[in-house]
């Protein structure tokens, strides 16, 4: 479910890098949902030619996503398959963090991978020959590009699972029968824990995914070509005949180099700025050698984990764990001792799962703590230290809790803390219920209950209004500055110069906030 | 009267028809709030100056899709011989199509179809056009004072090592990028921490 600013978030960030003509585009997708063409000219009123180039630019940078629903026509000519187009909100959001996937590439990484991800997410997709094109235009001399090199990199790229193969242009999305509605909702319960079905984006998304063998390969040569090119003639429609000759195998690899799209994947760097976030959190709860213990846990398992929000990692022995460890340089000099004590540490917590000699680590808590210490914090910097007292006292208890026995057990005065539960409630922090006993008197009691899911959703919305409050700001700061900032250095003289070190300082300071505001985006909303 | 703009519901909105019970407020874009100390933000310089230069980019590419004046209407007006020397509306941006790979593998087939996929490889243009980025020939000096100024201040700065190689690292690695000519920076990151130094007072708080 979109909420009003995080809709507003997103189509201002398209703004911002595409113009107003794609962002009302992507405006209209995102409060209407998945609309064909035509009715995306009609509700924005655009021309065909600039809703085609708008859609066109959204989809080449992995914002929107087309599919076809085969629609039963009630002229008796059969069921006629039309292409709506659906707006793919996470990767929106993922644009303001581009420079932290890079920043994760350039430490794991050489420069060339830099450069080759850096292109692929500036024009969102390129062929293997765009990319050496690209590579080449801005040759420098005694570092020459070749393609060989670049295919090599390219590889690399693509086995860490940090560049993928573009998805289906459109596929085909079954519609879910009336009588298969309420069977998934009942297998929804044990299948998943919120229990909400999957959402058009997700299935469109789901749908278009290559398999994922084919997502994560690359066009080398002729001879590896041969597992590949079966792969690629499964899209080709059943029936046809394939003919799988040395010779046709060779152009086909030419041909696919030019035709054959990459794009960065996205899921690849959250999964790893995941991992990153819970290190440091482990980092900051216990000590460095815990957070060597879990870097090394992740590092062993990591290639295995199918989607990035996995509950727990693959189980490892004391052993192989300690193996890991003793391999990085961070942590060579600690002994078994020393990790297994942190492993004891981390089970304390409930970081770490430990059953039978095998430990595994628990995201999912790592991340709740994590989430439940940033709202605590924000009800404390808002509210003061009685109302952070009281609402971690019904955060802890998850339940319905009355007034009095909330200012007895939290030690606030009696007649400060309907104050402060008010004040909450008001704000959304809270769910209140009235409690009416007619007994010898009538009599009113009022409980108050901290609903997790309610509350979280409201805490990234007010996040997602931070952001746009702080994207707004920085350009209306910038653009009041334009004529400044056009000027020649020479030209920046006395109080120019002032003015211009102060609009320095002042997107320094505002973008180093949008960053660090988008960890705490990243920690509610894809960890 | 009705405010406009990006207030998004901030401010006051004068009452209807002024019967005076809604309190009529002067309209602020951005009003005055308490707002947290500004020093317990970690300045994640690296990430700036990446995002800037992504942000450049796509300003000036040809992704950037500007709302252009349709030929149509130009041709209701009358010719003035005034227009002769007024600049053309006309964009320098390159054309979508050259980076666009139109195929039905890759764009649904009611997009493609319109379209006329550029086949010069030649003509394509990496590099974001020059018109564009306005501060190229500045840029470049801004480059050379950038240097010059780096040498002054560490003269002047009493080292604390490690800043200083990642300063010089930064400054390098920004020096490197400049040459290219590649990326329109408008603002200059010397990463000179004295910057901040000076303007403060000399905290006694760590620098970075």
């Amino acid at each position: 479910m979109l909420t009003e600013y995080g809709t507003k978030h997103a189509v201002h960030v398209i703004t911002n890098h595409f113009g107003d003509l794609v962002a009302k585009v992507c405006e209209c997708l995102l409060r209407k949902g998945p609309l064909t063409r035509q009715n995306v000219k009609r509700y924005t009123e655009l021309s065909d030619e600039q809703v085609k180039n708008a859609l066109l630019v959204l989809i080449q940078q992995n914002c929107v996503q087309a599919f076809t629903t085969e629609q039963p026509d009630g002229f008796a000519d059969g069921p006629k398959a039309n292409t709506q187009y659906v707006v793919l909100f996470d990767n929106i959001l993922h644009r303001v963090r581009f420079a932290k996937f890079l920043t994760i590439l350039s430490q794991e990484f050489d420069q060339q991978c830099v450069e080759l991800v850096q292109g692929l997410l500036e024009h969102g997709r390129l062929t293997l020959k765009q990319m050496f094109d690209r590579a080449k235009s801005s040759e420098k001399e005694g570092n020459l590009v070749d393609l060989d090199s670049l295919r090599e990199t390219l590889v690399k790229l693509v086995t860490a699972h940090y560049v993928e193969r573009c998805p289906a242009s459109e596929p085909l999305l079954m519609p879910i029968s009336e009588e298969e509605g309420p069977a998934r909702k009942k297998g929804s319960k044990s299948a998943k824990k919120i229990g909400e079905p999957e959402t058009i984006e997700q299935q469109v998304v789901e749908a278009a995914l290559p398999m994922e063998a084919m997502r994560f390969s690359v066009v080398t040569n002729v001879e590896s070509d041969v597992g590949e090119k079966e792969k690629n003639s499964n899209n080709v429609t059943p029936g046809e005949k394939r003919k799988h000759d040395v010779l046709e195998l060779d152009e086909c690899g030419v041909a696919d180099e030019q035709s054959v799209v990459y794009r960065a994947n996205f899921e690849g760097f959250i999964r790893r700025l995941r991992h990153k976030g819970c290190i440091d959190h482990v980092r900051a709860h216990l000590d460095d050698g815990a957070a060597n213990v879990l870097s090394a846990m992740l590092q062993a398992t990591s290639s295995a984990e199918k989607k990035v929000k996995t509950k727990n990692s693959v189980p490892l022995s004391l052993s192989s764990i300690y193996e890991e460890v003793i391999k990085s340089e961070a942590g060579r000099n600690m002994t078994l001792d020393h990790v297994r004590a942190s492993l004891v540490q981390l089970g304390e917590l409930s970081f770490v799962d430990a059953s039978s000699d095998s430990y595994s680590i628990d995201f999912e808590k790592i991340i709740e703590i994590a989430q439940n210490e940033e709202v605590e914090s924000v009800v404390s910097k808002r509210y003061g230290r009685d109302a952070y007292r009281i609402f971690r006292l019904l955060s802890k208890s998850g339940r319905l809790l009355e007034t009095d026995k909330i200012s007895d057990t939290t030690f606030v005065e009696k007649k400060d803390a309907p104050k402060i539960l008010y004040k909450l409630w008001k704000d959304g922090y809270l769910l209140m219920e009235k409690l009416v006993v007619t007994g010898a008197r009538q009599s009113q009691f009022l409980l108050w209950k901290v609903n997790r899911q309610i509350l979280w959703k409201h805490v990234l919305d007010e996040m997602f209004h931070a952001a746009l409050n702080l994207s707004l700001r920085v350009s209306y700061e910038l653009d009041r500055e334009k004529e400044l900032l056009n000027l020649p250095a020479d030209k920046r003289t006395g109080p120019l110069q002032d003015r211009y070190n102060r609009i320095r300082k002042v997107r320094i300071l505002l973008e180093s906030s949008q960053m660090k505001l988008d960890d705490a985006i990243l920690l509610f909303h894809d960890f | 009267m009705a405010y406009r703009g990006r207030g998004r519901g901030r401010g006051g909105y004068g009452g209807g028809g002024g019967f005076g019970f809604a309190k009529q407020e002067p309209f602020k874009l951005f009003p005055e709030i308490e707002l947290p100390a500004h020093k317990n933000i970690p300045i994640e310089k690296n990430l700036i100056l990446w995002n800037s230069r992504l942000l450049n980019y796509w300003k000036s590419s040809p992704y950037f899709l500007e709302e252009s004046v349709e030929k149509n209407s130009q041709s209701v007006d009358i010719e003035r011989y005034s227009d002769w020397n007024k600049p053309k509306v006309s964009s320098n941006r390159g054309s979508i199509n050259q980076f666009l790979q139109l195929h039905s593998n890759n764009f649904p087939a009611e997009l493609v179809k319109d379209s006329r996929e550029q086949r010069n490889p030649k003509r394509v243009r990496w590099n974001a056009d020059r018109g564009l980025r306005k501060l190229d020939l500045f840029e470049k000096l801004e480059q050379k004072f950038e240097g010059q100024e780096d040498k002054d201040e560490k003269e002047k700065k009493e080292g604390e090592d490690e800043d200083e190689d990642g300063d010089e690292a930064a400054g390098e690695a920004e020096e490197e990028f400049s040459d290219d000519g590649d990326y329109n920076q408008n603002i200059d990151f010397d990463d000179d921490e004295d910057d901040f130094n000076m303007d403060d007072g000399n905290d006694d708080e760590a620098t970075y």
